[in-house]
């Protein structure tokens, strides 16, 4: 009777534990978080168009670029800047320096039911401030994420950085920062433009797009790694043709020519 | 519902009972048995990683282990891979970070075993290994189990080591827990409840299945 | 037979002090008495092989189990010793029977069971074999830890403190069963206990440590006459212990007749006495000195010796006077007074007057 048990339990486990966790054969794709709606339907698209599986990771570039230099397995990284790429360009671990392949935007958002009333010159967010009603305030946090950085650029040019600086909560991604920002933790907050095009999120409150000019602009450069297999390679170029390009700019991207 | 990174997560507990619970038996018979000078040293050393933020772990893992450093690069000409970023490197992690639930119950059973007990069994003609595997062990089952338990559940829930050493990819370091956190960002609300909720189940079921057993051991033994 | 005499020597300064050297036959009961923490428990363990001394020297008849000069120990399971702990260390997670049976290793598997049934029968526990130690009463456990201390068909069996635990009731039925245990075993038998009627009861032999150290060894009857041992004195109440056999009973007059290797004794009948051995105990309070045989007292015992020792306390002003009476010895305590009186010296023949009912008499087998 033992013994049976015990083979029915083997049994169980054996059905229970899908294979072993190791290396699959697709590739390895790391992406800024920016890109987390955008890059997800290329991804699709590609497997519809060319059979192959992409497999995304997202996280900030900052944190990103650290890993690979750790030994990540990542095949292509997309940057949200130029700054990261070339730092692993500098290390010996890309091949080449990689491409623009997109430009962002921020936004100021506020979502539904805050006192925070969105303009371009942020003149709804400096009343705020002054009357110090600012309860928290959502960007990236700077260090980590390119989207973070512009966000102070832009705080900065409006004169609001210092004052609202013990306001901010910064997220370690600007997925994070996006979620403070529009489930009503904060008043508001400096986010993506490509993230609050997605499904579910603009619904939840207002946005102006920040002009470009207010920040150093968000050159979203790729690279492919050291390790990048085949599969990897043709994404890099599929990316680079019309077929995402269409879907970048419908995300709110800018798209070189 | 991320049914890889459930497969993960699971391999993850049942790799991790695999590596730590027989030189837990090893360690926590000897802690029990033994005086040595150090001894409260060591007993310190290894309930550090309780104390510890997993941050650190992760940190202390990825200086040494990663691709810059002279042992990551060795790791990496002879397994072809980085340790970190890779399901062995959690499994390392994981160990590193219980060994203080399974050494530490594991010595209390041992302990408790009376020392006239064992003695008798020596004067009965039992060799070490017939007194260990005899005597020793059927005593001290209900706490090994205990420890094995505690340890799977607590590898279900590691989240900031896994994160840090694994990197949260799909398939092979990207646990349940991770992957929840990773559903959430992505602004999946519905995956993420999915994925909590089973994990939450897990432990309550991971529980309850340790106290009916230790109940049952601890009737029959009495 | 192989030769099963026990030897033992042991020597330590620290931590824990050892010195005594002792001997036991097969069929003897070697008693180790002495103060709680002197060293008795330790003594049987480096007997037993669980205790390392820095000189020992531990031989049972011509194996030597442990000996420091040559480097050669044998751990206990390599030795064959059957050792009764203090409070049994029974296996709780196995029935009595399982308990028996552990100890049956050197026996083929199929005896095995057999062998741990008849083990249990001879120590009279039949019914309740396949219960586990928490179910059994303190006299139960004890003799399941003997059955599997005999399983080992041991060359010496030891005993620690059996019988601490256990009420006086209880305690009879199992000292009778240890005494007709060590007739059939003929293995030297060690019994370690600070209960001196324990020793009186069972011993052969008596050994005396104090701090670990053996102050005076012997047979039970030489040892219990010698005023000298101070921790026998206090503890036990200075006495004379000897064997004797009842060799009349006369219900009407309500008086047995003890035959011993001084005379004849009388003390007041009691059921079942005829025929039986006995061990005697006469209390040197109760001992009576007089120059000349007494007329017109009511005692039954006057028994004619010479005085072998005079020994004066230091503290008070008792005198313990050892008479020998044919091959025994009698102590009498008198006061100095007494002595003057008297004008007692040694080589004196005396009358050494007891009454039959201050005579201690222990039954140590049935007709």
């Amino acid at each position: 009777m033992r013994q049976r048990t015990f083979a029915l339990s083997l049994l169980l486990i054996w059905l229970v534990f899908p294979s072993l966790p190791a290396a699959p054969q697709v590739a390895r794709v790391a992406a800024a978080a920016n890109l987390n709606f955008a890059l997800s339907e290329i991804a699709e698209r590609f497997a519809k168009d060319r059979g192959s599986r992409i497999e995304l990771v997202f996280g900030s570039s900052a944190t990103l670029t650290r890993q690979i230099r750790d030994g990540a397995p990542f095949e292509l990284f997309l940057a949200a800047d130029e700054e990261f790429p070339s730092q692993l360009a500098a290390a010996g671990l890309t091949r080449g320096a990689g491409v623009i392949y997109a430009s962002g935007r921020l936004v100021l958002f506020a979502p539904t039911g805050s006192p925070l009333t969105v303009d371009e010159r942020l003149t709804g967010l400096s009343r705020l401030v002054k009357e110090r009603k600012v309860t928290r305030f959502a960007i990236a946090n700077p260090a980590l994420a390119p989207y973070g950085k512009a966000a102070e650029a832009v705080l900065r040019k409006h004169g609001l950085w210092d004052a609202i600086r013990p306001q901010l909560v910064m997220g370690d991604t600007i997925t994070q920062a996006a979620q403070f920002a529009t489930t009503g933790n904060a008043v508001g907050g400096l986010v993506a433009y490509s993230l609050v095009l997605g499904p579910g999120v603009a619904e939840r409150g207002k946005y102006v797009v920040i002009p470009e000019a207010d920040h150093p602009p968000l050159q979203q450069r790729m690279v492919l790694l050291k390790r990048a297999g085949d599969v990897a390679s043709q994404f890099y170029a599929y990316i680079q043709a019309e077929a995402a390009r269409a879907i970048l700019r419908k995300h709110g991207y800018g798209v070189p020519q | 519902m991320d049914w890889s990174a459930l497969g993960v997560s699971l391999w993850l507990g049942a790799g991790t009972l695999v590596v730590l619970v027989p030189w837990g038996i090893w360690f926590g018979r000897l802690l029990a048995f033994r005086h040595f000078r150090g001894k409260l040293l060591v007993e310190a050393l290894v309930t550090v990683p309780l104390v510890l933020p997993p941050t650190v772990l992760g940190f202390y893992l990825l200086v040494t282990f990663g691709a810059r450093s002279p042992l990551g690069q060795a790791f990496q000409s002879i397994a072809g891979h980085s340790l970190p970023f890779s399901f062995a490197g959690l499994l390392l992690a994981s160990a590193l970070a219980n060994v203080p639930f399974v050494v530490q119950p594991i010595q209390r059973g041992f302990e408790a075993i009376p020392r006239d007990v064992r003695d008798a069994a020596a004067c009965c003609g039992l060799t070490p290994w017939q007194r260990f595997v005899r005597i020793e062990v059927p005593l001290a089952w209900p706490s090994i189990l205990t420890a094995a338990i505690l340890t799977f559940a607590h590898t279900l829930g590691e989240f900031g080591v896994v994160l840090m050493v694994g990197g949260n990819l799909p398939g092979e370091t990207r646990t349940l827990s991770v992957a929840i956190y990773d559903r959430m960002q992505a602004f999946d609300d519905r995956s993420a409840g999915i994925m909590a909720a089973t994990l939450l189940v897990i432990a309550v079921a991971t529980l309850m299945v340790t106290t009916t057993l230790s109940r049952r051991v601890s009737r029959a033994r009495a | 037979m192989p030769d099963r005499r026990l030897s033992v020597v042991l020597r330590q300064a620290a931590p824990i002090p050892l010195d005594v050297e002792f001997s036991c036959e097969p069929g003897q009961v070697m008693a180790i008495f002495g103060p709680s923490g002197s060293g008795k428990t330790t003594i049987l363990r480096a007997i037993a092989g669980l205790y390392r001394p820095e000189q020992a020297q531990v031989r049972s008849g011509g194996e030597s189990w442990t000996d420091t000069s040559a480097g050669v120990f044998l751990p206990p399971h390599a030795r064959t010793v059957g050792l009764v702990f203090q409070e049994y260390a029974l296996f709780p997670h196995l029935s009595a029977l399982g308990n028996v049976m552990t100890a049956l290793g050197h026996r083929p598997r199929a005896e095995r069971r057999h062998r741990a049934e008849s083990l249990l029968r001879l120590v009279h526990l039949t019914k309740r074999m396949s219960s586990r130690p928490h179910e059994l009463s303190g006299g139960e456990r004890q003799r399941v830890a003997l059955a599997r201390a005999l399983a080992r068909e041991p060359a010496v069996l030891l005993l620690d403190e059996p019988f601490a635990a256990v009420d006086k009731a209880v305690r009879r039925r199992l000292q009778d069963e240890i005494d007709s245990l060590r007739r059939t075993l003929e293995i030297p038998l060690i019994l370690v206990t600070h209960d001196f009627d324990d020793a009186v009861r069972l011993a052969t032999h008596v050994l005396v440590v104090e701090h670990g150290r053996g102050v005076a060894s012997g047979p039970m009857s030489v040892l219990t006459s010698r005023p000298d041992v101070a921790f026998l004195r206090e503890a036990v109440g200075l006495g004379s212990v000897f064997d004797a056999v009842v060799t009349r009973v006369d219900a009407e007059r309500g008086l047995a007749a003890l035959s011993f290797g001084g005379g004849e004794l009388f003390v007041p009948a009691r059921a079942g006495m005829a025929g039986a051995s006995v061990r005697v105990r006469i209390p040197a309070r109760e001992v009576i000195l007089a120059v000349g045989p007494p007329q017109g007292l009511s005692l039954h015992n006057v028994l004619v010796g010479s005085i072998s020792a005079i020994q004066v306390e230091p503290t008070s002003d008792l005198v313990i006077v050892r008479i020998q009476v044919g091959d025994e010895f009698l102590l009498s305590e008198v006061t100095r007074d007494a002595v003057a009186r008297l004008q007692l010296a040694v080589h004196q023949r005396v009358c050494a007057l007891v009454k039959s009912v201050s005579i201690e008499v222990q039954q140590t087998s049935r007709a």
